[in-house]
């Protein structure tokens, strides 16, 4: 192989790889930041649009959005909120196990991060199996109150998009942690600080995008 | 049995994040307490005033932002400035519209 690659400087990062485009390692860690925070900036304006038509339609159905919101499971809704709250500290604690190159901790909290990330989604599908039976599905058997039917289909309509799509980028995220940890666990080089680091940011823009979902879709109207 | 190379990481740092954590599970119990009350349009200010102060401490203890180069700091807060400017208009057309 050719020397396109050189092992950083400092004994901080041992098995960080340098790449030739880059000067150093804080240049390349750098780097890899602003690219994933580049990236959250589109997923920002992504789940924005979603939320601006949440907004618009709630304000057009304002009794319908409340009447909607308390079929939703508040007790798992919390619970959930809860776990991935949880996860995203043990995340950020394995951000900084990677910064120490403590390469055992790391994978350990990573992997604790990724069976709550899973726990979240096994909570998540079995409110979707509720919602199901409770006929809250507008593309299939959809019954609500008639007084609040057509607004309250546009409640679950955006409730399922925006829960799913939360669901597929926790999905996503999942896989990234735990492809991560394996790469700690092998001990390959270069993985250890900036690549458990932008799956960090990524893990905690989940986190994000769901602490202002729960309060939109699960607590409209509990009074 | 404990975690392995746990010494390692710094006691200031896991005692940030635990009590971080800490604020973001009681910030949860209160959103989560205050819509079991009738307060009218103030279920909305807090229940948004809330979300905005957890994302807050993700973004800036969890992902560290603060601490993160001036480029990223741009680029975060243009994401977030852009949202609004788009917000504003759509949310101007929708009020003059209906």
């Amino acid at each position: 192989m050719s020397s396109d690659t050189a092992v950083a400087p400092g004994a901080d990062a041992p098995s960080l790889v340098v790449g030739e485009q880059f000067d150093d390692a804080p240049q390349q860690q750098a780097a890899a930041s602003l690219g994933m925070w580049l990236f959250l900036a589109t997923e920002i304006m992504f789940f924005g649009a979603l939320f601006m038509a949440y907004a618009i339609a709630r304000v057009r159905f304002p009794d319908a959005f409340a009447a909607a919101s308390r079929h939703t499971e508040l007790v798992l809704g919390t619970a959930n909120t809860a776990i991935l709250l949880t996860s995203s500290a043990f995340m950020a604690l394995a951000v900084e196990a990677a910064r120490v190159n403590a390469r055992k901790l790391t994978m350990v909290l990573l992997l604790v991060t990724a069976v709550l990330g899973a726990v979240f989604g096994g909570i998540k599908l079995t409110e979707y199996v509720i919602d199901y039976r409770d006929h809250l599905v507008p593309w299939l058997d959809f019954a609500f109150d008639p007084r609040h039917a057509t607004g309250a289909s546009i409640f679950f309509s955006l409730y399922f998009t925006m829960t799913g799509l939360h669901l597929v980028h926790l999905v996503v995220g999942i896989a990234l942690v735990l492809a991560v940890a394996w790469g700690v666990g092998r001990q390959r080089r270069n993985v250890v600080g900036d690549h458990v680091e932008i799956v960090g940011l990524y893990w905690h823009f989940v986190d994000i995008v769901w602490i202002f979902l729960y309060p939109c879709l699960y607590l409209i109207s509990r009074a | 049995m404990s975690l392995p190379h746990l010494a390692r990481l710094n006691t200031q740092v896991i005692r940030v994040n635990a009590l971080t954590w800490v604020a973001l599970l009681v910030l949860l119990a209160l959103t989560c307490g205050s819509a079991f009350l009738r307060l009218g349009p103030w279920n909305v200010v807090i229940n948004f005033g809330i979300a905005v102060i957890k994302a807050a401490l993700v973004v800036l203890v969890f992902m560290k932002l603060t601490k993160g180069a001036m480029t990223i700091q741009i680029v975060a807060g243009l994401a977030v400035v852009t949202l609004a400017i788009l917000a504003l208009l759509s949310g101007t057309d929708f009020w003059f519209r209906y």
